[in-house]
């Protein structure tokens, strides 16, 4: 009785879920001239989502729940690196049944997920892998537990700029690698680990050339295009999507060549900040592109923050490298989990240098606390140097598109105007 | 002679105005906006131009704004309520330029907008999702009372001593709470009185938050009410400024638009 | 220019560092047998005056020497000789600045060579604790002001002390682990000797012995052990301002992931934590250019000569240099 209400629910989430994946799609297609080599990631998008699909990967994966787990380190245990985080409104839904009204979309879309496919999810998955981030994660983890999953809680230090800090998480490191190599079976060795450091660092080297193809003003690329390339990395096999990346950059390359351009040669340029979009809730980044702006630059966790940094070692011993991919995953980091966050304030604004920033949208999760109190300082630092900042609380639903799309526009109205006057 | 067109299609009321070659408003309609409002909105601008004896060649450029702006396929332009309302109310002679803070209560949400020195959104804000200070939250109060809507203004006019209190701002429990206070004897006038008072202070909260400046420019459709404005004064302790109509502002701001686009694509043709 | 600029950017400045250090070390350890001499007295800063065949002598040697002489002829006509001498070292720091720590100085080049061998047995290497390291980073001071004032105690009497002995002559020779270890690689090991001429030299060259033991297991388990305990840093670090090659960085620009600190052989945290200074060499720092050669951000660290670049961090050539590796 029980199980046939359970699977019913499933059935009816899944088909909600892959209802919004079209959806979303559909829209995200919806632009003229798209890219072609963005054709390979359209039909990734709809092979896996939208048409029910799954994914193939050879060896043990491993959920990751974070941007602050080091995939180098799972990649050179021999096992495949996954990300978890989910953007999917019906499995917000699914996930209500285990957390607070007022929790963060994406920490509930991603219990949910795992309650509803928990069948297929606790096969798969060797382990998932919850860094004790912010509170929605870290609690997420505990429930996710108590579901039967193999959850490893990876302790991160809530502060980043003293060096017990630092030590504090290269030993926690040190620990999850001990315990990557137990589940595998498989031993990390230097060339492991270097291998799986230059495969990273090298789909950061391609990341960073579509981030720079993206500073081109009149604009290359859509940043909906650019936000889906970098969800993809969530889940895709790492050496095809580097060779699809790859592809896309030479495009735009032979693009920016030839002077051909995307979108209004004065379209409003953004940055996009706060909550990350995940696919399928690319419900502003769209709203945006769709009402005449571009979303140029990024820093969210689903994106930038994700791709952006590489590791450096100094010697190719594991003593060196290990700590050196710790590093990498705590020190540049800006995720406002972390107090005394100034390195976010700083990054925004030398991005919004860098990019030619119009404008600022903040997106929030409505129940991320820690993105809607940096808002405040953001704002401020903003306001000092004359970028208006538009501020969006919201959630997985389309409820409020309506009411989205207004402030949206009236937002690029005024920078149209202020630009024009100028 | 050449006219330009805005059209304001709102959740309850769309509100249509043309205005000629000077920027005057040469005619406005209200009409409401039902559920089949692309069609109502045609009906309602074919029946101005045929009252007014205008031919639809001689309309310039059109401007549609409001909620239903993009299904209005036969305007030239669509914009954002909040950048038409500014440019409505910089343009409305109205005392403009003495204030930087526009309250525009609609139907279903209200705003406070922001201006910059020259009268263009420097910052706005918006209620959330529901219907709480809006049109429809007095429109709920008036049923409730047994009153017209249009009658809210001469009822808290009327009101002596001290206004009833009504703490729920969601609009079903408001409407409880509205029920219980007549039935605990409460006069209508002091109901109503408490209802502006509940209103005016919830707007003036959000509007605390961006920070408002000088005297405040009130329109939407709920400014004719006379209480309600009332509150606002008393809550916002500033001098308000309401036009003469100033439920046409936002559509009068979208035909002042159009007369800027289409004055610059002329010049475009011409160079 | 701009290809030239962009191949230095793009260039393993570890490898360059390496040859270029093998070729100083040639230079001033062997450079006697081809009768190079960059001045055994007074041109400074080279090696070690107790490797016979040297190119060169460093600048402590004579310094400690020229002080040794009361403090009224110090301001005299002997002066001049202090002076040309602290004039000659100056010059040519203003040139290199403490590049000279990274790529020329002997003992900074065995020191790298001894980590490499650490490397080759796959041994770790260990770091100071914040503490150690600040309290650490005093002892050169320390040390430098000990050479400065033994050397003048001698010929003066300071502070109401008696003169002291000559067996101080160039007292900070005697524990300097160059004296020892650099004849060894011309085959002298006439240096490993505790001299037991008189009580002085006995604890001098006694303490000389164990800091030689201590170098060598120093610096296999810390990479350059020595260089922060070095007077002459020290003394390099005091007209460090006025150098001429300077290492810069763009805070604005700085992403703080740390990458430079993480390759930092001295361990020097403000390389990376440091947003607002704009010329970032610190005491300890030799400028060996391994932070710059790290750093993923397009101009963000940079070292320069006369306000021109040198050497500067590009995203191409970090992911030159990292990407390709093991």
């Amino acid at each position: 009785m029980h199980t046939e209400r359970f699977e019913r629910v499933k059935k009816s989430t899944n088909l909600h879920f892959t209802m919004e994946a079209d959806e979303a799609l559909r829209k995200i297609e919806d632009f003229p001239s798209n890219p072609g080599a963005m054709g390979y990631f359209y039909d990734l998008f709809r092979s896996v989502y939208a048409n029910g699909g799954s994914l193939t990967h050879k060896g043990t994966i491993i959920g990751t729940m974070c941007v602050q787990v080091p995939e180098e380190l799972i990649l050179a245990a021999g096992a495949v690196p996954f990300r978890l985080c989910n953007g999917a409104h019906a499995f917000d839904q699914a996930g209500a049944e285990f957390m607070p009204a007022k929790a963060c979309s994406l920490a509930r879309a991603t219990v949910g997920m795992l309650h509803i496919n928990r069948s297929v999810h606790k096969e798969r998955l060797g382990m998932v892998v919850v860094p004790a981030t912010c509170d929605q994660k870290r609690k997420a983890g505990e429930l996710l537990r108590e579901m039967g999953y193999n959850v490893y809680i990876l302790e991160v230090p809530s502060s980043k700029n003293s060096e017990e800090a630092r030590h504090y998480w290269q030993n926690s490191v040190k620990r999850f690698t001990a315990e990557l190599q137990h589940l595998t079976g498989r031993k990390i060795t230097k060339k492991s680990l270097g291998t799986a450091i230059n495969l990273t660092n090298e789909a950061r080297r391609q990341f960073r050339r579509l981030y720079n193809f993206r500073k081109i003003s009149p604009p290359v690329v859509y940043g909906k295009d650019a936000l889906l390339v970098s969800n993809a990395y969530f889940f895709d096999d790492k050496e095809r999507w580097l060779q699809a990346l790859t592809d896309l950059n030479n495009e735009l390359e032979l693009k920016a060549l030839k002077g051909e351009s995307v979108g209004n040669r004065h379209a409003p340029r953004i940055l996009f900040t706060g909550s990350p979009p995940v696919f399928p809730h690319l419900k502003i980044p769209l709203l945006l592109e769709q009402s005449g702006a571009i979303v140029a630059a990024d820093e969210v966790c689903s994106s930038t923050r994700m791709l952006y940094d590489a590791v450096a070692y100094d010697e190719s011993a594991l003593y060196d490298m290990i700590p050196s991919v710790a590093d990498r995953y705590l020190k540049p980091c800006t995720c406002p989990f972390l107090v005394l966050n100034d390195d976010r304030r700083r990054r925004l604004k030398d991005m919004a240098g860098q990019f030619a920033i119009d404008g600022i949208v903040y997106q929030i999760f409505s129940g991320c606390h820690l993105y809607e109190m940096e808002q405040r300082t953001i704002a401020k630092t903003f306001a000092d140097s004359g970028i208006p900042l538009l501020f969006l609380e919201t959630d997985y639903s389309q409820e409020d598109t309506g009411q989205l799309s207004t402030r949206i526009e009236a937002f690029l109205e005024s920078i149209k105007a202020r630009k024009r006057r100028k | 002679m050449k006219y330009f067109c805005g059209i304001d299609i709102g959740s309850t009321a769309t509100k249509i105005v043309l205005t000629d070659e000077e920027g005057k408003i040469a005619a406005h309609t209200t009409a409401p906006t039902g559920s089949h409002f692309h069609k109502n909105a045609v009906e309602a601008l074919e029946a101005l131009l045929c009252r007014q004896q205008i031919k639809r060649q001689d309309i310039g450029y059109i401007v549609s704004t409001g909620y239903g702006r993009k299904l209005f396929k036969e305007a030239d332009e669509t914009i954002s309520e909040i950048t038409a309302n500014a440019a409505g109310a910089r343009n409305s002679g109205e005392g403009a330029g003495t204030f930087r803070t526009i309250i525009n209560i609609g139907g279903q949400d209200s705003k406070i907008i922001l201006l910059d020195d020259e009268g263009h959104v420097k910052h706005f804000t918006m209620n959330d999702k529901c219907a709480a200070g809006t049109g429809r939250f007095l429109e709920m109060a008036a049923r409730n009372l047994e009153i017209e809507v249009d009658e809210l203004g001469d009822y808290h006019m009327k009101s002596t001593g001290v206004p009833a209190t009504i703490n729920s701002t969601c609009t079903v429990f408001a409407e409880s709470e509205i029920i219980s206070l007549m039935a605990g004897g409460h006069s209508r006038e002091a109901i109503v009185a408490g209802i502006h008072y509940s209103i005016a202070r919830r707007i003036s909260r959000l509007a605390g938050k961006i920070g408002i400046e000088d005297k405040v420019f009130f329109d939407g459709g709920p400014a004719l009410n006379r209480g309600l404005v009332a509150s606002f004064e008393d809550e916002l302790m500033r001098e308000i400024v309401v036009p003469e109509t100033p439920q046409i502002t936002t559509a009068f701001g979208a035909a002042v638009i159009a007369q800027e686009a289409f004055a610059a694509e002329g010049e475009k043709i011409n160079v | 220019m701009k290809r030239l600029r962009q191949a230095i950017n793009n260039s393993d400045i570890s490898r360059f560092r390496f040859h270029f250090q093998l070729f100083a070390f040639g230079l001033l350890i062997y450079g006697g047998y081809l009768a190079i001499d960059f001045g055994s007295n007074y041109i400074p800063a080279f090696a070690c005056p107790f490797v016979e065949t040297r190119g060169g002598t460093c600048y402590l040697y004579p310094l400690q020497h020229q002080l040794n002489m009361p403090l009224s002829q110090l301001f005299s006509g002997r002066g001049i000789g202090l002076l040309t001498g602290f004039i000659t070292f100056l010059l040519m720091f203003v040139l290199f600045n403490k590049a000279w720590c990274g790529f020329a100085c002997p003992l900074g080049t065995v020191q790298d060579w001894i980590t490499k061998l650490r490397n080759r047995f796959g041994i770790r290497y260990s770091t100071y604790s914040e503490t150690v390291f600040s309290r650490q980073k005093n002892i050169k001071y320390v040390l430098l002001a000990l050479l400065l004032l033994l050397s003048l105690g001698m010929s003066n009497s300071l502070f109401g002390m008696q003169k002291l002995s000559g067996d101080f002559s160039t007292s900070y020779c005697m524990i300097c682990p160059g004296r020892t270890v650099l004849p060894l690689f011309t085959g002298d090991m006439s240096q490993l000797v505790i001299d037991f001429s008189s009580k002085t030299k006995t604890v001098l060259t006694g303490l000389g012995m164990a800091v030689t033991g201590l170098f060598f297991t120093g610096a296999f388990v810390k990479k350059r052990f020595f260089c922060l305990l070095c007077p002459m840093s020290a003394l390099q670090y005091i007209f460090s301002k006025a150098g001429l090659l300077r290492l810069k960085k763009d805070g604005m620009k700085c992403t703080r992931c740390g990458n430079c600190y993480r390759v930092c052989d001295v361990g020097i945290r403000e390389i990376a934590d440091d947003l607002e200074s704009t010329m970032i060499v610190q005491d300890d720092c030799m400028m060996c250019l391994k932070c710059v050669s790290a750093c993923p951000e397009e101009g963000c660290l940079k070292a320069t000569f006369l306000g021109l670049p040198v050497y500067e961090a590009t995203e191409q050539g970090f992911f030159k240099r990292m990407g390709g590796r093991s």
